[in-house]
């Protein structure tokens, strides 16, 4: 199968006052028609921007300085506006954001902004977009949809407005859904509402996700791809089921250690020891190496990239067959 | 403190009554057009000594508002909140105010950015007279050493610290004054992963170190779960169910309660979490009649929307108490079963735990 979305080798670069640093660097991966990855990592670790540079999103301090973004084999520009080939591929691709508050326009009604890509990128008539609109609401099971059509965002709650934010994304009619942390704002009944739609959504229109998040725990809920990154890299990458259940990078292996699970309460987490590095003076070699317990001499001068350790799965560590063997005699023992 | 509060509570010792209870706390807020939004309705809790009690809900559930009446930040409209089998009023001693300290989600809001961390231990020591002038000193570094930070972090700025090292900051604040209590709010929930476990880590050291008692607000039942002794459960301002950890997520009695342990985040789930409970909560000002959670309720008949049903012991003995009608059901086995099989068995089995970490 052709891949769908291919991102080979991006790079992302924010400058700083006056200095400069890669935030996003040598991220290569590709989802399937109807497929879904999942790109889990921490605070500062790139995840939020590798999607903003897809969408050719990025605020103005960045730019992507390398790599390229093909959907279904087209190259995407780097920047936004355009009309050229790729920017009407472009139009094939929506995102959804954690803060549906500050993502929606809060001097227009919800159903105004639902209508505004039937109209303007399908270019369907004033009536055809409203009604459309209203099927929209309909779809992401919003309750009432004529009443909501005239609100404003500010006027509903919190898993309604993410609701509105998923219609407006579908507005377009797109092929794939780039969501950044769409549920983390959430509460968990609400999460599980919201991932429950997505799901029936992809299920229904075959769309494609890359979902970034946080939370360890709604990886295996939303795609069958896994992608950990950790200071702007992928350094392990699967089958999300098999990466979270014998991870092949030792921070893989560290954010699991230091989650908690409801299930099992007298797990005693385990924190990854240090703290995130300066990005603008990452270590040498494998960025992790401080705050791993694998790391040797090699580790400090070798740069490492995702190689291949099992079916399917990727690790840029050079001790991976270490870390398989110790979770291994953990296994018998 | 390291010293004071061990040498005055063995943690053993006896109680002769809860160190914290709170009775009836009611707390109602004006709204727009002259309404009445009930933020907490006749909530109940008592909390031994060296305890630490989990008071888990939803957004708007109203649980840092009783922690705010707590701490003595907001006055109740009814009920109270007693220390030590004292009332607190609303006008507290100096005392009273320093027993009982609070610990908030963001602490780079709650530090001022422009005093260095030196300049804010050392104001609260010479304020209140905890230390002679000369010892002011030794006892930052102390309050350093006791939240695991290095003594030169009393010359940095909040700005400086990364966000685990700004809450290791925020409870040195709260530990300076030598609390007997601390209302942790939400203190893991801004931190990555990696960094909390630090900070949960923490919380179980000062319990058992300095003997203090904690309430720890959260919407993370993995946290709760794990940190807490007893747990209570509210929704819509109410408690909803309350008891000892296991009791309360082990055998749940209270729908809601059920539905958050279904919704809760799970490390090796691969299936889709289904949604146990129906819509969103409904608006404060205009509370369901009945139980306020029939609307969402998988269980809810006809009593539901007419009785409100009271905080009562689910079984004959002990101290889980539950207010459903139906609190005397135990979760409803097939539908347990059906979406609960395929995330326990990993565990049952014996799995690998998972963690490189350990290993190491």
């Amino acid at each position: 199968m052709t891949p769908f979305l291919e991102v080979e080798d991006l790079a992302v670069e924010i400058r700083r006052h006056k200095t400069a640093f890669r935030a996003v660097d040598g991220v290569s991966f590709r989802v399937e028609r109807g497929g879904a990855l999942a790109i889990v990592g921490e605070s500062g670790s790139g995840k939020s921007l590798t999607l903003r540079a897809i969408m050719g999103l990025l605020p103005p301090s960045g730019r992507v300085v390398a790599g390229r973004v093909l959907l279904d084999g087209v190259e995407l520009p780097a920047a936004t506006r355009g009309r050229g080939r790729g920017h009407r591929q472009r139009e094939r691709m929506s995102i959804i954001f954690q803060d549906a508050l500050s993502a929606l326009n809060p001097v227009a009604t919800v159903g105004h902004q639902i209508a505004e890509a039937p109209r303007h990128v399908l270019g369907l008539s004033r009536a055809g977009a409203r009604r459309r609109a209203l099927e929209l609401l309909r779809q992401v099971a919003i309750p009432d949809p004529q009443r909501r059509y005239g609100a404003y965002p500010h006027e509903l709650s919190g898993g309604t407005r993410q609701r509105v934010m998923i219609a407006i994304a579908l507005s377009s009619d797109p092929s794939i859904l780039l969501c950044d942390e769409p549920t983390t704002a959430l509460d968990v009944t609400i999460q599980t509402q919201i991932l429950a739609l997505l799901a029936d959504l992809r299920r229904e229109r075959g769309l494609s996700v890359v979902f970034v998040t946080h939370d360890l725990g709604v990886v295996g809920q939303v795609a069958e791809q896994l992608g950990v990154m950790y200071t702007g890299r992928l350094v392990e990458t699967g089958p999300a089921a098999d990466v979270l259940a014998a991870p092949r990078h030792p921070y893989t292996a560290g954010l699991l250690a230091a989650a908690l699970d409801v299930d099992t309460p007298e797990h005693q987490p385990v924190a990854i020891p240090g703290s995130l590095p300066d990005p603008l003076r990452l270590p040498s070699g494998c960025t992790f190496h401080p705050r791993c317990s694998f790391a040797t001499a090699e580790c400090v001068t070798t740069e490492v990239h995702l190689e291949p350790v099992g079916p399917g799965r990727q690790s840029a560590c050079l001790h991976s067959a270490a870390l398989a063997a110790v979770q291994a005699g953990l296994g018998r023992g | 403190m390291a010293e004071a509060p061990a040498s005055a509570s063995p943690p053993a010792a006896a109680a002769p009554g809860p160190l914290l209870e709170v009775e009836d706390l009611s707390v109602s807020f004006h709204v727009e057009h002259g309404r009445m939004l009930r933020a907490v309705d006749e909530v109940s809790f008592k909390v031994e000594k060296g305890e630490v009690l989990g008071l888990v809900g939803e957004s708007g559930c109203g649980k840092t508002t009783v922690a705010r009446c707590i701490a003595g930040q907001i006055a109740p409209s009814a009920g109270t909140v007693s220390f030590e089998g004292r009332e607190l009023g609303q006008r507290r001693s100096t005392e009273d105010r320093r027993a009982i300290q609070m610990v908030f989600q963001d602490p780079y809001s709650s530090l001022n950015p422009r005093m260095s961390v030196r300049h804010v231990l050392s104001e609260l020591l010479v304020v209140h007279k905890l230390v002679p002038a000369a010892r002011v000193e030794d006892r930052c570094r102390e309050l350093m050493d006791l939240v695991g930070l290095p003594p030169d972090a009393l010359d940095g700025l909040p700005g400086q610290f990364s966000g685990g090292q700004r809450q290791r900051i925020a409870i040195a604040r709260a530990l300076a004054v030598e609390p007997r209590v601390i209302i942790a709010d939400e203190p893991v929930s801004a931190l990555d992963v990696s960094v909390q476990a630090t900070i949960l880590r923490l919380f179980e050291d000062l319990g058992s170190r300095l003997g203090l008692t904690i309430v720890f607000i959260s919407h993370n039942l993995a946290v709760v779960r794990h940190l807490s002794r007893r747990v209570a459960v509210m929704y819509l301002g109410r408690i909803v169910e309350q008891g000892d950890r296991e009791s309360v997520f082990g055998d749940p009695r209270h729908p809601y309660t059920r539905a958050l342990l279904e919704a809760a985040p799970r490390l090796h789930q691969t299936e889709l979490a289904r949604p146990a409970v129906k819509g969103e909560p409904p608006s404060p000002v205009e509370l369901p009649s009945g139980c306020p959670f029939h609307p969402r309720c998988e269980r809810a008949e006809k009593i539901c929307a007419a009785e409100l049903p009271l905080l009562l012991a689910v079984g004959a003995v002990g101290d889980h108490l539950a207010a459903c009608h139906f609190r005397a059901e135990a979760a409803p086995a097939a539908r347990a079963g059906s979406h609960r099989g395929g995330r326990e068995d990993p565990e049952k089995t014996g799995e690998p735990p998972l963690n490189g970490a350990e290993a190491r």
